[in-house]
C-alpha cells in the first residue's frame, strides 16, 4: 500500500555552510524515532568521512521519516539533505525539484550570510514553499530578533513565526516539525497516470547495479515493471524499489508524491542521467519532467598518479567518480614532466579537492595534481576561436589575436568593519567594483566583478584571513570578458615545465613568477650542477632564482668494515631516485612537486 | 694482494664523534682478549695457507694503548701462521697520548713500519671539545719518537667553528712531525655519538662550509707535495697506503677481532661487536661472525666500481676485464654516456674528474643496477 499523498511532505534543508544544516536533519530524525539516540552517529546523513570531516555536506541524501502530529495523524516526511557550498549549487538545485518546500535555516549569531541568500533564491525560484527556522539559540551571542529582521528586510520572507530552535540541544524541534506539517505542502499527481520518475541522483552498486534516487511525480513503480527513460532507449525491468530510512529499505511500490530508488540491474551510468525522467517501457509519460541545467566545470586541473604505473587504477577511480557526479568532466591528459594522466574539469575549487581527496581516501592512489586553471576563449589571427583550459594547449603568442577569460559575479558578505581591506583585496585581484549596500548595523553587501582566475588563486585564504572568517561568499559566473592574458612558463636550466605553466594576468605575471621560483628553489634538491629556475613570459625572462650545485655528496671514509654499509647507503638513495620526475637533465621528488603545486587556497 | 686486519677495541677514554668497537670500560679484559685474539688468528691462519699477505694493519680503538708485548704477540702470531710477502706494510694506530720509547722499540722490533698517529687537529681546545686525551705537542712528543719512520697523521674537518686557517696548521703541523701520508676526514655525526647532538643543533660546519674547507686544503696539501690518492687521503709520493689501496681495489683482506670484517673467496663477513660475545665465540670453538654475504655478479662489479672511483686511479678496465670476463665500456656505454662530463679516460683508466671526487655519489649510483634490470 502506498502511502496518502495528502500525508506526505517532501522537503530539504537549505543554509549557509555551519548554520546547522546537519545537525537539525539528525535531530529530526531522532525526534521522529527514525534512529535512537544510542545509534545515532553524529551528523548522520554526512556518511562519508571527508563530509564529517570537514563539517560539509557534499552528496544528496535523502531519508524517510514518520511523524505523528498533534492533529493526531503520522505524517511521511522526506528530507533531501543539500550542500551548502557555493560549488555545490548545482546539486542543490537537484534536491529542490525533488521537493514541495524548504527549511531555511539562520544561524541566531550570524544572520543572513552569502549562501543563506543564494540557496533561498535558488529554492524561491525553484517555487518552493520556504520555511525559515532560526537556529542556535543555546549560545549566548544568539540574536533572533535582529536574525528575523534580517529574513524579512533582506531575504523578503515572512519570519515572525520562524521557530527558534537549537538543533544542538534540542529546542524547539517540535515546532519544527509541526511547521513542516502546516506550511510545506502535500505532493499532487495522479498515481494512476503512466509513471514519471525524476531522477535526482544516482550511483553504482556492485551488485545491483545503478541506483536511481527518484522523486515519483506520477504514476506507481513496483518489482517487475518494465521501465524506459526518455534519453534512452533502452529498457529495463525494475529489481527493487524502496525509501531511505536512512538505510535503503525495500518497499513494495513507490507512487506519486514519494521519494526512493529504483534499481534495474541497469549496468551503465549513460542509461540514467541525473536529471532524466523514468517511466513505464509500454505506457510512455507525453512528455518528461524539466530536467537539470547541464552543470559546467568551471576549473580545470591536471591529475596525474604519483607513480606512473597507476595509470589505470587512476582512470578506474576517476569514471567510478564521475557515475555519481555528473559535473566533473575527464579527458586524457599528458605531460612531459608528469607522465599520463588526466585534464579534469570541477564546479569549483571544493569540488576539485572534494574529487582529490576522494580518489586518495576511497581508492587508495596518490595524485599529484597541477595549479588549477580556467577555460579561455583564445581568438586566433587566422580568424579561428579556441577554447583553452589547459595552458600547454595556448597557441604561440604570435598566433593569437586576442584572449577572454571568465569572469563572476561576486557578493561579499561581511561586517562594516572588513569593507576596507575586502574592497582592497578584491582591487589587487582585478575586481570591479559595482555596489555596496547597508544591509543592516552589522552587515554589508558588496558585490564586485571578478575574474575567476583570479578567485582559484588565493582569493578564499585572502578573505578569511582579512576579515577574520567572518566575510562569506558567493558568485556566479557572468560570462566572457577580453583581457590581457600571458602564459607564463617555468624553465629549470633550460627546459620549460609544462606541468609548471600556467595563464596569468600580464600584470601579475611577474609577482607569480618570482613566487613560484622561490617555492621550486626550496624544494627542489641540490644537484650535480647548478639549475637555474626561470619564470618567463614569451621569450623573456621575469624571474631568476638558483639551486647551488651541492659540494660534497660522498662518503669520507670507505674501509674494509663499510663496503656493505655503504652499498646500502647508495640502495637507498638510488630507491629515492626512482621516485624522481626528470625535467630536461633536473631530477625533481614527486613529493616536491606536490609542494610546488599545491594552491594556497583553503578550499572552504 | 691481500690484508690482515687486526681490531684492538680498547680505549682510554671515548671521543665524541667515536663508533667504533672501542670499550674503555672493558680494559679489564685486555688480556683475555688478546689471548682469544691469538685463538682466532692461528684458526683462520690454518684455513688461509694457500694466500699470501702483503699488508697488515692493526687499529682500533687504540692499540696502542695495548702493553707493547701484546702488540708483538699478534706479529709473531701472524708471521707464525700465514704466508706474507716480501716487506709486508705493517701499519699501528697511535694516540699520541699513549706512545713511549719501550712502545716504539717493541714496535720496531715486531717489524712494524708504518705509523699512523690520530692528531685530528692542531688546536687544543677542539681536541679537548672531542674528549681527546692528548694535546698537539704530545703530537710532536710523538713524532719526536719515531723520528725517520713512516708516519701518517689523521686529520678531521668540519668541526665546531673550524676554519679553513686552523686546518692547515695542523696540516702544517702535521708536516713539522714528518709525515709522508695524511688522511683528512670530513666529520661524519653518527647516530648515538654525543656530537650527533650537536649536529642536530647546528653547530658543526654545514656540508658547503666543510666543502670549502676541503678543496682550500686540497690545495694546500698539493702545494706541500702531498696528492690526493682517494677522496680523503693524501701521500707523497711512494707513500701510499698499501692496505687502504688493497679495499679500493676490492682485493682479499681477513679481519681479525671484535667488529672486523673479511672479504675472502667472494664473502664478505663481519665479527659480533660486543666483546664478550666475541670471546665466548672463539672460547667456545664457534663462529664470532653475525653477518656474512657472498658478493656475485653485477652487486661484485658494482662493489669494484664505486670503490676504485674512490680513488684517482680509477676503473682500471683491464683489471675490469680480468675480473669480471666483460668489457667494462661496453657493458656500461649507457652509464658512461650519461655521467661523460665528469668522467675522463687516461690510458686504461675511467675516472672521476678531480673537481667532481668530492660529489661522486650521483655517478656512482648511476653505476648501480636496480634488481631486475637486465642489460640493456
Amino acid at each position: 500500500m502506498s502511502t496518502d499523498k495528502n500525508k506526505i511532505r517532501n522537503f530539504c534543508i537549505v543554509a549557509h555552510i555551519d548554520h546547522g544544516k546537519s545537525t537539525l536533519a539528525d535531530r529530526l530524525m531522532e525526534m521522529t524515532g527514525q534512529v535512537s539516540e544510542r545509534d545515532m552517529e553524529e551528523q548522520l546523513l554526512d556518511s562519508m568521512d571527508l563530509e564529517r570531516e570537514r563539517g560539509i555536506t557534499i552528496k544528496l541524501t535523502p531519508v524517510r521519516m514518520f511523524y505523528k502530529a498533534k492533529d493526531g495523524i503520522e505524517y511521511t516526511f522526506n528530507l533531501i539533505d543539500t550542500p551548502g557550498h557555493v560549488d555545490f549549487t548545482y546539486e542543490v538545485s537537484r534536491s529542490l525539484k525533488a521537493c514541495e518546500g524548504a527549511i531555511l535555516i539562520v544561524d541566531a549569531t550570524q544572520g543572513v550570510q552569502a549562501q543563506t541568500m543564494a540557496n533561498a533564491y535558488l529554492a524561491i525560484d525553484n517555487d518552493l514553499e520556504i520555511m525559515p527556522v532560526i537556529n542556535k539559540m543555546d549560545l549566548a551571542s544568539a540574536n533572533p530578533e535582529a536574525t528575523q529582521e534580517e529574513i524579512e528586510n533582506i531575504l523578503g520572507i515572512e519570519a515572525s513565526n520562524a521557530p527558534r530552535i537549537s538543533a544542538k540541544s534540542g529546542l524547539n524541534i517540535q515546532d519544527v516539525l509541526e511547521g513542516i506539517v502546516k506550511n510545506i505542502p502535500a505532493p499532487s499527481g495522479d498515481e494512476n497516470a503512466p509513471l514519471k520518475a525524476l531522477i535526482f541522483d544516482s550511483y553504482y552498486d556492485n551488485f545491483k547495479g545503478v541506483i536511481c534516487f527518484v522523486r515519483i511525480k506520477d504514476g506507481t513503480v513496483k518489482v517487475g515493471d518494465r521501465i524506459t527513460t526518455f534519453m534512452s532507449s533502452k529498457e529495463f525491468t525494475v529489481t527493487e524499489v524502496g525509501v531511505f530510512s536512512p538505510k535503503m529499505q525495500p518497499t513494495p511500490t513507490l507512487s506519486a508524491g514519494e521519494v526512493g530508488y529504483i534499481a534495474a540491474s541497469i549496468k551503465s551510468i549513460e542509461d540514467t542521467a541525473v536529471g532524466d525522467t523514468i517511466t513505464n517501457a509500454d505506457r510512455k509519460a507525453s512528455e518528461p519532467l524539466p530536467g537539470y541545467k547541464k552543470a559546467l566545470p568551471m576549473v580545470f586541473s591536471g591529475v596525474f598518479p604519483l607513480d606512473g604505473s597507476k595509470f589505470n587504477d587512476l582512470q578506474d577511480a576517476l569514471l567510478k567518480l564521475k557515475l555519481n557526479d555528473a559535473a566533473l568532466s575527464i579527458e586524457p591528459d599528458n605531460s612531459a614532466a608528469l607522465g599520463f594522466g588526466f585534464r579534469c574539469g570541477f564546479l569549483g575549487l571544493l569540488h576539485m579537492d572534494v574529487i582529490q581527496e576522494r580518489i586518495e581516501r576511497e581508492f587508495d592512489l596518490d595524485i599529484i595534481t597541477t595549479a588549477p586553471s580556467v577555460s579561455y576563449n583564445v581568438y586566433k589571427t587566422d580568424g579561428t576561436k579556441l577554447v583553452v583550459e589547459n595552458p600547454t594547449h595556448l597557441p604561440p603568442v604570435t598566433e593569437i589575436d586576442y584572449m577572454e577569460e571568465p569572469i563572476i559575479n561576486a557578493s561579499i558578505f561581511t561586517p562594516p568593519d572588513y569593507v576596507g581591506p575586502i574592497m582592497e583585496l578584491c582591487q589587487f585581484k582585478r575586481g570591479v567594483y559595482k555596489d555596496m549596500i547597508y544591509l543592516d548595523k552589522t552587515r554589508v553587501q558588496l558585490k564586485y566583478t571578478l575574474p575567476l582566475n583570479e578567485i582559484i588563486y588565493d582569493f578564499f585564504d585572502q578573505l578569511k584571513s582579512r576579515t577574520k572568517g567572518y566575510a562569506s561568499l558567493d558568485y556566479e559566473i557572468a560570462g566572457y570578458e577580453r583581457s590581457d592574458l600571458v602564459k607564463l612558463d617555468m624553465l629549470l636550466n633550460g627546459d620549460i615545465c609544462d606541468a609548471l605553466s600556467i595563464i596569468v594576468h600580464k600584470d601579475k605575471a611577474y609577482e607569480r613568477g618570482r613566487q613560484i621560483a622561490e617555492r621550486l628553489k626550496d624544494v627542489i634538491p641540490r644537484q650535480m650542477f647548478e639549475i637555474p629556475i626561470q619564470a618567463a613570459v614569451g621569450g623573456k625572462i621575469i624571474a631568476r632564482e638558483t639551486v647551488k650545485a651541492y659540494r660534497k655528496d660522498v662518503l669520507a671514509k670507505c674501509y674494509g668494515g663499510d663496503v656493505t654499509r655503504k652499498k646500502k647507503l647508495l640502495e637507498k638513495q638510488k630507491e629515492g631516485k626512482k621516485k624522481m620526475r626528470s625535467i630536461g637533465s633536473v631530477e625533481i621528488p614527486s613529493e616536491a612537486f606536490i609542494e610546488i603545486l599545491k594552491t594556497d587556497s583553503d578550499n572552504n | 694482494m691481500a690484508g690482515i686486519y687486526i681490531h684492538i677495541p680498547f680505549c682510554k677514554s671515548k671521543c665524541t664523534y667515536c663508533d667504533f668497537a672501542s670499550f674503555p670500560k672493558e680494559i679489564g679484559k685486555m688480556e683475555s682478549y688478546f689471548a682469544c685474539l691469538y685463538r682466532e688468528i692461528e684458526g683462520w691462519g690454518k684455513k688461509l695457507t694457500n694466500k699470501v699477505f702483503d699488508t697488515v694493519y692493526i687499529g682500533g680503538g687504540t692499540p696502542s694503548i695495548a702493553p707493547p708485548n701484546y702488540i708483538s704477540g699478534v706479529i709473531k702470531q701472524i708471521k707464525k701462521y700465514y704466508t706474507l710477502s716480501d716487506n709486508p706494510e705493517i701499519t699501528i694506530e697511535i694516540n699520541p697520548g699513549t706512545l713511549n720509547k719501550e712502545k716504539v722499540d717493541a714496535y720496531k722490533k715486531a717489524g712494524i713500519n708504518r705509523f699512523s698517529i690520530g692528531l685530528q687537529t692542531g688546536y687544543d681546545e677542539q681536541l679537548k671539545r672531542l674528549n681527546r686525551i692528548h694535546t698537539a705537542k704530545d703530537f710532536l712528543l710523538c713524532t719526536n719518537m719515531l723520528k725517520g719512520e713512516n708516519i701518517s697523521a689523521d686529520i678531521l674537518i668540519g668541526l665546531h667553528e673550524q676554519t679553513l686557517e686552523q686546518v692547515k696548521k695542523s696540516i702544517d703541523l702535521a708536516i713539522a712531525g714528518g709525515v709522508s701520508h695524511i688522511s683528512m676526514y670530513a666529520l661524519t655525526p653518527e647516530v648515538g655519538t654525543p656530537i650527533y647532538t650537536d649536529y642536530l643543533n647546528g653547530e658543526l660546519l654545514s656540508d658547503d662550509e666543510t666543502a670549502d674547507i676541503y678543496d682550500g686544503a686540497r690545495e694546500y696539501l698539493k702545494e706541500k707535495g702531498f696528492d690526493r690518492y682517494e677522496v680523503s687521503n693524501f701521500a707523497k709520493q711512494g707513500y701510499e697506503s698499501k692496505h687502504n689501496l688493497n679495499y679500493w681495489k676490492r682485493g682479499e683482506y681477513i679481519g681479525l677481532g671484535v667488529s672486523a670484517s673479511s672479504f675472502i673467496d667472494n664473502r664478505r663477513f663481519t665479527n659480533t661487536s660486543v666483546i664478550d660475545e666475541y670471546m665466548n665465540a672463539i672460547i667456545f670453538n664457534k663462529v664470532p661472525e653475525v653477518s656474512s654475504e657472498t658478493v656475485e655478479g653485477t652487486d661484485a662489479e658494482f662493489e669494484f666500481i664505486m670503490l676504485a672511483l674512490r680513488t684517482k686511479y680509477g676503473i682500471d678496465t683491464e683489471v675490469f676485464k680480468k675480473n669480471f670476463n666483460k668489457d667494462f665500456e661496453t657493458e656500461y656505454k649507457k652509464q658512461l654516456d650519461k655521467k661523460e662530463k665528469y668522467l675522463e679516460k687516461i690510458g686504461n683508466s675511467i675516472k672521476i674528474k678531480d673537481e667532481y671526487l668530492y660529489v661522486q655519489n650521483d655517478i656512482i649510483l648511476e653505476f648501480m643496477k636496480n634488481t631486475g634490470d637486465t642489460n640493456e
